[in-house]
Formats: structure tokens, C-alpha cells, sequence
């Protein structure tokens, strides 16, 4: 049988509030669990689903995402997976030896030196001893700390401590990995390297299962995914597909606070999907009181990425010289210039107090996609470099004009 | 798809067939299976103890020398009241037992908060968790082993001979261990359960001593006493060790001594086989019971 993990109808309950307070609690539940009595409700009154009935299937060369909200059950289900909890109901099997891809250097002991925590914390992750001798420099190398190995992890900074604790999760050669959102260690050129490592172990055809916010990640790495919504599976389908029906889900879900401004619909004029440096229409539509005042509440369009989570962009009405009546319901041409990095950025909409300085409504948003333009560049914003090029050398190269760098804001 | 109100689950974990000791054999695979996990966590044990301490090595003998003097300060105040004199095999006795007593407090005290005090990786990567109590036993087993050969040098020097019967010394170890265990396991997990459970065990292992035969024997308690006394597991253990190894007894056989003209049993085997029952039924009931709430312990904890 191939490595791989399966979920079938599993359900995890949990329960709010205290857990036991004393002896009195634990031992008819104890009792209870022991004899599980099938005439029992399958719920009591203070408890609920946390996962329910979630069933799929990864298999080798299958990389799933899961994606979903705060609270949706991802990391119960993370939790199911690395075999921490136990599912109430249902089945869940994993095949192989598993690896948890997750900054992880709960292990660690802040007394023993980094080359005593690397052979702990391998052992920890399952490594063998033999193994850990084995990669030793391997995993030192990588976590780019070889001059402090032999210092105890207590002066460590947090940056060396997290990149250590990835190195040795990143050479444990697991039969199925799982991942979590591990990205947010140390440096950006870190990172990088460690999502360079995450890639090549996706690639290696390992069964992975992938939870994110990071949308982008899950639809670079993943090739299936799966939103959550409530503890259940909303959506089983492309990456690409999930993360559409999931930021629609997020741009369907806040509007009821009262204002005396609010945005009721927002689109884009074209497709969702823009090439980078092209511009980009969208029209708001929004809707006013009669006791709307144009200095203190305006409306907010804004760019944010999906893949940090980042505010890159943000205007609105005021700013744009125009002014909205009273009592009435009207729409918004806005024209965006996609300057940006290909991904994935959310186009949001919103109310903003002038006076408390902050978000009182939010309205819709969409997602946006940004393809590869004509002019790639690096980095994050598209400053639109115009170069040109002079021999040196001549008698009037000084009275050339020089490079000029021409910016659209 | 669905929508916000819960059906019921249809389908239930589907009945396993009976297999006796299941819980406990899949315990002792998955242990086996992280050895190396073992032996790291045992290793980390052993290392933190002796890394920036005052005492470093000292340490492993510091508490058995703290129960011998405690011993003899009781010895020496029963022999004035009964106008005898303190014999140097006293001491011989108490050392012994103070060793193996040490071991358990030790032991003990480690592995109740083992769980607790481990509660990042409990909750965070799986791992068999029986290992965070064992690794703490091992620790101890470490320190008491500095103690037992630092008892094997000092010993013939207050008369004790080496006999047949001192074969008996590593089976009573080997009792004294799984007993240790079997306790650690089960006070592991019910400290996870109840955080008091620690003090309790503290107040219990300080005056355990008064109710094990550490620095007196059960004769001296009279037939009846020493009868309530052998009721302590821990009783076998000690008494055995100390007349295997000191007085030179087979187990096997029974041994008398008479106080004020009565004979009261000094030794009984049943007391081997008690012990033994105590050790390994316990090290079966624990190690059961630790595997069957151990999927509670991230949710519990």
C-alpha cells in the first residue's frame, strides 16, 4: 500500500468553556468513555462540532490545500491529522511515516546547547538517531547558524531559534508531509530558501497536505483543495476554484452595521483577472442617508494581498475630489492601474469615519488576479523604470539628458 | 452544500474484535518503535540535572546520604531507649534501602509532572506519550545506578559479604523498577487530569517513609504491625533487599525473630510475590490506562 492519508466522515466535537472541574465531571465521563454507551446523545449541551463529516483523499503524488476562516476547524483538522486528537467519529488513516513541516521548536530546551535540541527535536519529529548523525550538517547548514551550534538555544535569537527548528522539520524525508503555515520564518531571504525546500518536497510526489491563509501558496503548491466553513467541507475542487468561492464567501459576509453611508454592490467592468501595469475598472455602488455628511464618512476602495495579508492600497471618494448626495443610491467608477506582482490581491470596499480615523463598514470585495505583464519586474510595485543608454567617452556625453524614471502613482 | 444545522454523524467507529492486552501491546510497539525518542528525553533528563547545578554529580548521592543520617538519628534514638548499642550493619541496611527508596521518590516526583511539564510537545507533535514518564524514570535510574555503585564500594567495608542470595539484589531491582514505572504512568496522567494531583504525591512521598520499612523493619512493629506494613508493596521490595544482600537470606524461605519472647515474622515469600503482583499488574493496569486516555491528553490538557 502507497503512503498516503485518508479521512473518511470524520467528525471532532469539542466543548466550551471549562472542561472538568473536579473529580465529579471526569468520572462519569471517564467512565462513559470507556463503556461508550450508544444511547448517549451524540451531543451534550455545551458541546459542538468542530470537524464535521470532512472525507478526502490524498494520495501519492497529490498535494491537497485546505484553506477556510478563522475557526472553520483547519487546525482541528491538522490536529486529526498528526494523530494528536482523535476523531469522535469517522475514519482516518495515515500511511507512512508522517512529517510535520511546521516552525516548530516546541522541543526545544533552552538549557541544552543547538546540537543537543537538533538530535531532541529529530527524535521528536521521528527522526532516527542514525538519521540525525547522518544529516546533522545538513540540517546546520541550512539553518545557518554554525557558529552558535554549541551555544545553548537560550541566547538564542527568535529568528535562529525558528530557522533551526525548520532546518531539522526540513530533513526529516517523511513518507507524507504536512505543512502548516510555516512561511513566516526568519528574513524574507529565509524564507524564500525555506519555501524553496517546502517546493522541492512538494515536487518530490509525497502525499502533502497543506493549510494556509496564504492562498497563493495553496495554488502554487496544491493541486486539489478544500474550503472549510463551520467544520465542514463547503468546497472540494481546483485551487484556483476554492480560492474564488472563498473570497466571494468573505466578500458576501460583513455588511449589517448602520451607517449613514454603505456600499451595496461592487464589480469589476472585465474580467477578474488583469495583466500586471494594465488598468482596471470597477464600479461601487453605494447608498446614502439623508444624514450623510460627506466630511465626516467616505468610502474606502483598497488593494490588499491575499498572500500577506498587507494593505498595498487604499483611496477613496474624498481623496478623488468627488462628492456624493444625500438620500440616494448611486454608483462609483473607479480605474485602478494594476502595478503590482503577479498574484493574488483582494479589491475591497468599505466606510471610513474620517474622524475616528477607522473602518466602520465593510463592504464587498473581489479577487483579484494579476497575470504577468510586458514589463516584468522584481519586487513589489511597479515604479515603470524607463532607461536609456549613452556612450561614454565623447566630448558632450555630459550634456546628455540622463536616465530619467518616470513614476504613476 | 449543507447548511448550518448539524445532522447527525450516520456512521460510528466500527467495533474492534477483542484481543487481551490490546492497548498495552500496541504501548509497548510504539514505545519500541521510538527508542531513539526514549534515549534522547532520557539523555535531556540526565544532562539538565547536572547542567548548571552546584552540586553536579554529588546530586546523585546527596539524597540517599540524606536519608541514611535521617535513618540513623531514628536508629540511634531507639537504641537509647532500649539501651542497645547502634551496630555498624545499620547503616548497611538503611543505605541500601535508602537508595531504593530515593529511586522511587525520585522517580516519582519526576514523572508526575513529566506531562505537564512537557505540555508544548503533548499538544503539539505526536509522539507514543508513555516515553515523557518512562525518559524520567530512566533519568533516575541513571542517578540511583551512581548510587548503587557507590553502595557496592562502601558496603564491605561495614561487613557485608558477598552471599548466593545477593542474585536476588537485580530481580528486586528489576520489581522496584516496573512498580516505579507503573506508578509514574498512572500519576502522570491523573496530574494532566487534575494539577493537585502533584501536591498530593508530594505530601505523600514526605511521609511515605514513616509507612514503608526504610528505616525500620517491620518486626519491629510486632506480628500484627509488621503484617499492616507488609501490606506496602514498596515492603517486599526493600525487606528483600535488604536481608538478600545484607543478612544473607534466601527469599524462598520464611525468617523469624523473636521480640520480647514472641516470634514475629521478619520475612515472608509471599511478600515476593506480592511485590511482583504489585509490579507487574500495575505496570498492565497503568500501562492500559494510560493508553486508552492518552488521545485525551491535547484536549484535556
Amino acid at each position: 500500500m502507497g503512503s498516503g492519508v485518508r479521512f473518511d466522515g470524520v467528525w471532532k466535537k469539542f466543548r466550551r468553556g471549562e472542561v472538568h472541574d473536579s473529580l465529579r465531571d471526569l468520572i462519569p465521563a471517564a467512565a462513559r468513555h470507556l463503556i461508550k454507551n450508544k444511547n448517549r446523545p451524540p451531543l451534550s449541551d455545551r458541546e459542538f462540532w468542530a470537524v464535521r463529516d470532512v472525507s478526502f483523499d490524498v494520495g501519492v503524488g497529490q498535494a491537497l490545500g485546505i484553506m477556510g476562516p478563522n475557526g472553520a476547524g483547519k487546525s482541528t483538522i491538522l490536529k486529526l491529522l498528526t494523530k494528536i486528537l482523535r476523531p469522535d467519529r469517522g475514519v482516518r488513516e495515515v500511511h507512512g511515516r508522517m512529517g510535520m513541516l511546521i516552525e516548530i521548536s516546541a522541543g526545544f530546551h533552552p538549557d541544552l546547547t543547538g546540537r543537543e535540541n537538533v538530535f531532541l527535536q529529530g527524535a521528536i519529529m521521528g527522526m532516527k538517531r542514525v538519521d540525525i548523525r547522518r544529516r546533522f550538517d545538513e540540517i546546520v547548514a541550512f539553518s545557518e547558524i554554525e557558529d552558535f551550534i554549541d551555544t545553548p538555544v537560550k541566547r538564542y535569537s527568535s529568528g535562529m531559534n525558528a530557522r533551526l527548528g525548520f532546518a531539522i522539520a526540513a530533513h526529516v524525508d517523511p513518507d507524507v508531509l504536512i505543512i502548516d503555515e510555516v512561511l513566516a520564518v526568519g528574513d524574507f531571504r529565509f524564507q524564500d530558501k525555506a519555501f524553496g525546500r517546502i517546493h522541492s518536497m512538494c515536487n518530490s510526489g509525497i502525499p502533502v497536505v497543506l493549510v494556509s491563509h496564504q492562498l497563493d501558496r495553496i495554488a502554487s503548491l496544491c493541486s486539489e483543495a478544500i474550503l472549510l466553513e463551520h467544520g465542514q467541507v463547503r468546497l472540494h475542487a481546483t485551487p484556483s476554484e476554492c480560492i474564488q468561492e472563498y473570497t466571494l464567501g468573505v466578500a458576501q459576509a460583513g455588511d449589517s452595521t448602520e451607517s449613514t453611508l454603505s456600499v451595496t454592490a461592487m464589480r469589476f467592468d472585465a474580467a477578474d483577472i488583469v495583466m500586471s501595469g494594465e488598468r482596471i475598472k470597477l464600479h461601487v455602488t453605494c447608498r446614502s442617508r439623508d444624514d450623510f455628511d460627506n466630511d465626516v464618512t467616505d468610502i474606502v476602495v483598497s488593494v490588499r494581498s491575499a498572500t500577506t495579508g498587507t494593505m498595498l492600497f487604499s483611496t477613496g471618494a474624498h481623496p478623488c475630489r468627488i462628492e456624493m448626495p444625500r438620500a440616494q443610491e448611486f454608483e462609483i467608477d473607479v480605474e485602478l492601474q494594476a502595478n503590482l506582482t503577479p498574484g493574488l490581491y483582494h479589491v475591497e470596499t468599505g466606510v471610513w469615519d474620517r474622524v475616528s480615523q477607522r473602518l466602520v463598514h465593510s463592504g464587498p470585495s473581489r479577487m483579484l488576479t494579476v497575470q504577468p505583464g510586458h514589463r516584468p519586474f522584481g519586487g513589489s510595485v511597479q515604479l515603470n523604470a524607463e532607461m536609456s543608454m549613452h556612450q561614454s567617452g565623447g566630448a558632450d556625453a555630459m550634456n546628455e539628458p540622463s536616465p530619467e524614471l518616470i513614476v504613476h502613482s | 452544500m449543507s447548511t448550518a444545522s448539524s445532522p447527525l454523524p450516520s456512521s460510528t467507529t466500527s467495533p474492534r474484535r477483542f484481543v487481551p492486552f490490546r492497548d498495552l501491546r500496541e504501548a509497548i510497539t510504539d514505545v519500541l518503535e521510538h527508542r531513539d525518542l526514549l534515549q534522547q528525553l532520557t539523555l535531556r533528563d540526565i544532562k539538565l540535572r547536572y547542567k548548571q547545578a552546584v552540586m553536579g554529580l554529588a546530586w546523585a548521592v546527596f539524597m540517599p546520604v540524606l536519608i541514611v543520617f535521617s535513618g540513623l538519628i531514628i536508629r540511634y534514638a531507639m537504641a537509647q531507649m532500649s539501651g542497645q548499642h547502634l551496630v555498624a550493619v545499620a547503616v548497611a541496611d538503611i543505605a541500601l534501602k535508602g537508595v531504593g527508596w530515593a529511586f522511587f521518590v525520585g522517580a516519582i516526583g519526576f514523572a508526575t509532572a513529566s506531562l505537564i511539564g512537557n505540555m508544548n510537545l503533548v499538544t503539539k507533535i505526536y509522539f507514543p506519550r508513555e516515553v515523557l514518564p518512562l525518559s524520567t524514570v530512566g533519568a533516575q535510574m541513571f542517578d540511583s545506578g551512581l548510587g548503587v555503585i557507590v553502595l557496592a564500594v562502601i558496603l564491605p567495608f561495614l561487613g557485608v559479604r558477598l552471599h548466593l542470595s545477593t542474585l536476588w539484589a537485580p530481580v528486586l531491582f528489576v520489581l522496584l523498577i516496573l512498580f516505579t514505572t507503573a506508578a509514574g504512568l498512572a500519576l502522570s496522567c491523573a496530574n494532566l487530569f487534575f494539577r493537585d494531583v502533584k501536591y498530593i504525591v508530594q505530601v505523600v512521598l514526605m511521609f511515605g517513609i514513616f509507612f514503608t520499612p526504610v528505616f525500620f523493619e517491620p518486626s519491629m512493629l510486632g506480628a500484627r504491625g509488621a503484617f499492616l506494613v507488609m501490606l506496602n508493596p514498596l515492603t517486599g521490595i526493600l525487606e528483600g533487599l535488604r536481608l538478600s544482600v545484607i543478612v544473607g537470606h534466601n527469599l524462598f524461605e520464611p525468617l523469624y525473630t523473636v521480640v520480647k519472647g514472641v516470634s514475629v515474622p521478619e520475612w515472608q515469600p509471599w511478600e515476593l510475590w506480592y511485590s511482583a503482583i504489585w509490579s507487574i499488574g500495575g505496570l498492565i493496569g497503568a500501562g492500559t490506562l494510560f493508553r486508552r486516555v492518552q488521545p485525551l491528553f491535547a484536549e484535556y490538557v
